[in-house]
């Protein structure tokens, strides 16, 4: 099986990319923050810039060693990358542009053709193939960018931000035909982004990157409940209060900037400036503050309440911003009530995880 | 709103008074010559002759440029650092230096008592006033303006366009000849008619190291020289026929060059 290890090391500007990763067949999401380093990470994988140091290991091929001095240039290391803003070569129409690695092969034009064609077809643009690229929309570059690509049979595919470039109402057609057609693939695929929903649609393997580290890697799912991080948590729309951990004896304690003392599960959480992140679906609203088991309470007022289907989310201001999510039903048992409405939101100790920033 | 004014006043009796000063001599030697004389001219012999080692003077160096000009400027542009900055100051060394001391200097290294003087003579090339001799005066002053002006143009090629083919196995030849020289070529065409536009007014360098024989190495520059001392209607004619072909250079120049810049 085709995998991708690799250990690196390369300096940016403000941190150090210290990297370690392995990629198997389909697809692993690379999630971060705009400046995380996942661009040069792509990079220096592709060989178009060197690493400091590490090893870069696809299947059994070496493509990097610092100690043994192996660095393979970019056209030998038959790594696939789909660019940003795609780099389309302008002067080539569609069928040309795809046939380009296969010419520079000195593949004849009798060999070329039908592999052209076929892989046309099978990724459904055969209507695209004699047009100028220069005229083609945003998601149909996306999708010759990424045949000529996979023309070459790469042992590895690299994408930067495959829709960033594209009108929010493209964005999900292409999703759902790159999911389609990566699903067949089953190239090692290492898909960079930023955005929440192309996440959801290759939700099985996440790795989020942060200041240059791999910070958390999981699934969508492990992402959403069990956030390692305020970018993580941020990202999942969760609920974050920031205040600072104060440690009394044995006892450790919550107290947010805005004077609240709340209860969490800290965990490895040190002394020191921190946030508790607690996930809207995890906080109830309630008219009367509740007794029982360790609970924290958040009076406040509504400021904002959007019907999602059958799901609520009410915006709660008070001391702290909350956002909860409930049940349509247990809005309407609680008379439907509006913006102003005065309530108290709670949430259990044990929902609510506290990190160190 | 008032000094505004008065500036976009200044500026546009500035650009004024420039465009008289480029345009009054021109059609002042326009004028001096009818139609008919200008085409008497054509039928004479030694401008036919003048004509013909002025073109084929210009054309023969415009290999040789872009054999070493190209490959030049698309180092420049790819590399940066120290090397680049040296080789940067080289480059504007010919373009600083007077037309007559150039011509010394290249006497100098390539005449007789030159410094590859006998090596030269050794294997029988002679090259001071020959058509060579043109050939390369040319050679030396045109090329440095054109890896100037060829390094901006790589300069302007979408870096990524190179990383893309190299990750689609292209080497670092086939990008620059299937990618990069395609992107460019258009302005290519106008570089190499700049390049000829430029070798065709040569003086001061061609008639030092190349002489003034007619027949031989005398350009249509050299020419009006030589016809401006006996006959100065006939060099005012020359004149206009050379003037006449660089501006039909350049309006071949102005179409072929793409209006937009290289991606």
């Amino acid at each position: 099986m085709m995998i991708l290890d690799c250990r690196l090391q390369y300096p940016l500007a403000e941190f150090e990319l210290v990297i370690e990763l392995s990629v198997r067949p389909g697809v692993t999401v690379l999630l971060g923050p705009n400046g995380a380093g996942k661009s040069s990470l792509l990079r220096l994988l592709a060989g178009l810039i060197k690493p400091r140091a590490g090893r870069i290991k696809l299947g059994d091929r070496l493509l990097f060693d610092a100690h043994k001095k192996i660095d393979l240039p970019p056209e030998q290391r038959r790594i696939g990358m789909v660019f940003q803003d795609l780099a389309l070569f302008p002067h080539l129409d569609v069928q040309q542009n795809i046939a380009f690695g296969l010419r520079v092969r000195r593949q004849s034009q009798a060999e070329i053709k039908p592999q052209v064609d076929r892989l046309l077809d099978k990724l459904g643009i055969s209507l695209l193939a004699e047009r100028n690229v220069t005229t083609l929309s945003g998601g149909e570059r996306q999708k010759v960018a990424l045949a000529r690509t996979l023309i070459t049979d790469p042992l590895l595919l690299l994408l930067d931000e495959p829709t960033a470039a594209l009108d929010p109402s493209a964005r999900g057609a292409i999703r759902r035909w790159l999911h389609q057609v990566l699903g067949e693939f089953q190239i090692p695929t290492l898909l960079v982004t930023h955005d929440a929903e192309e996440v959801a649609w290759f939700r099985k393997r996440v790795a989020v990157i942060e200041k240059g580290q791999i910070v958390q890697r999981g699934s969508y799912h492990q992402l959403l409940r069990e956030p390692q991080s305020d970018f993580v948590a941020r990202f999942a729309g969760i609920n974050l209060i920031s205040g600072e951990v104060i440690e009394q004896g044995l006892e450790k304690s919550f107290h947010s900037a805005g004077g609240t003392r709340l209860q969490g599960l800290f965990g490895s959480a040190l002394p020191g400036p921190a946030t508790l992140a607690v996930a809207p679906w995890e906080v109830m609203l309630f008219a009367e503050p509740p007794g029982g088991s360790p609970q924290n309470v958040i009076p406040g007022q509504v400021s904002e309440r959007i019907v999602l289907g059958d799901r609520v989310r009410v915006t709660l201001l008070g001391k702290e911003k909350l956002v909860a999510e409930i049940s349509l039903r247990a809005w309407e048992q609680m008379g439907s009530f509006d913006t102003g409405t005065k309530l108290h939101a709670v949430f259990k100790a044990r929902e609510a995880r506290i990190l160190n920033n | 709103m008032n000094r505004p004014r008065l500036f976009t006043s200044f500026l546009a009796l500035a650009s004024l008074l420039l465009g008289l000063l480029i345009l009054l001599p021109i059609i002042a030697l326009l004028l001096a010559s009818s139609p008919g004389e200008l085409l008497e001219l054509l039928f004479q012999h030694q401008v036919q002759q003048a004509l013909w080692i002025t073109l084929l003077s210009s054309l023969l160096a415009l290999p040789p440029i872009f054999l070493l000009g190209l490959p030049a400027a698309y180092g420049l542009s790819r590399f940066s650092g120290r090397l680049r900055r040296l080789f940067d100051a080289l480059l504007e060394l010919p373009m600083v230096m007077p037309p007559i001391v150039a011509g010394l200097a290249l006497l100098l290294a390539f005449g007789r008592r030159g410094l590859l003087g006998n090596l030269l003579a050794d294997i029988g090339l002679r090259i001071p006033f020959t058509l060579l001799a043109v050939v390369i005066a040319i050679l030396f002053v045109v090329t440095p303006y054109f890896v100037r002006r060829c390094t901006l143009l790589f300069d302007g090629v979408d870096h990524k366009l190179e990383d893309a083919a190299l990750l689609l196995g292209a080497s670092p030849f086939q990008t620059f000849t299937h990618v990069t020289l395609p992107l460019v070529q258009r302005n290519l065409a106008a570089e190499a008619i700049m390049a000829l536009a430029q070798g065709i007014g040569l003086f001061g360098t061609v008639i030092l190291f190349a002489g003034n024989l007619r027949g031989r190495t005398q350009t249509l520059s050299l020419a009006i020289y030589t016809a401006f001392e006996s006959d100065p209607q006939q060099a005012f004619g020359l004149g206009a026929l050379l003037l006449l072909i660089s501006l039909l250079l350049l309006t071949a120049v102005k179409f072929i060059a793409p209006q937009e810049p290289v991606r």
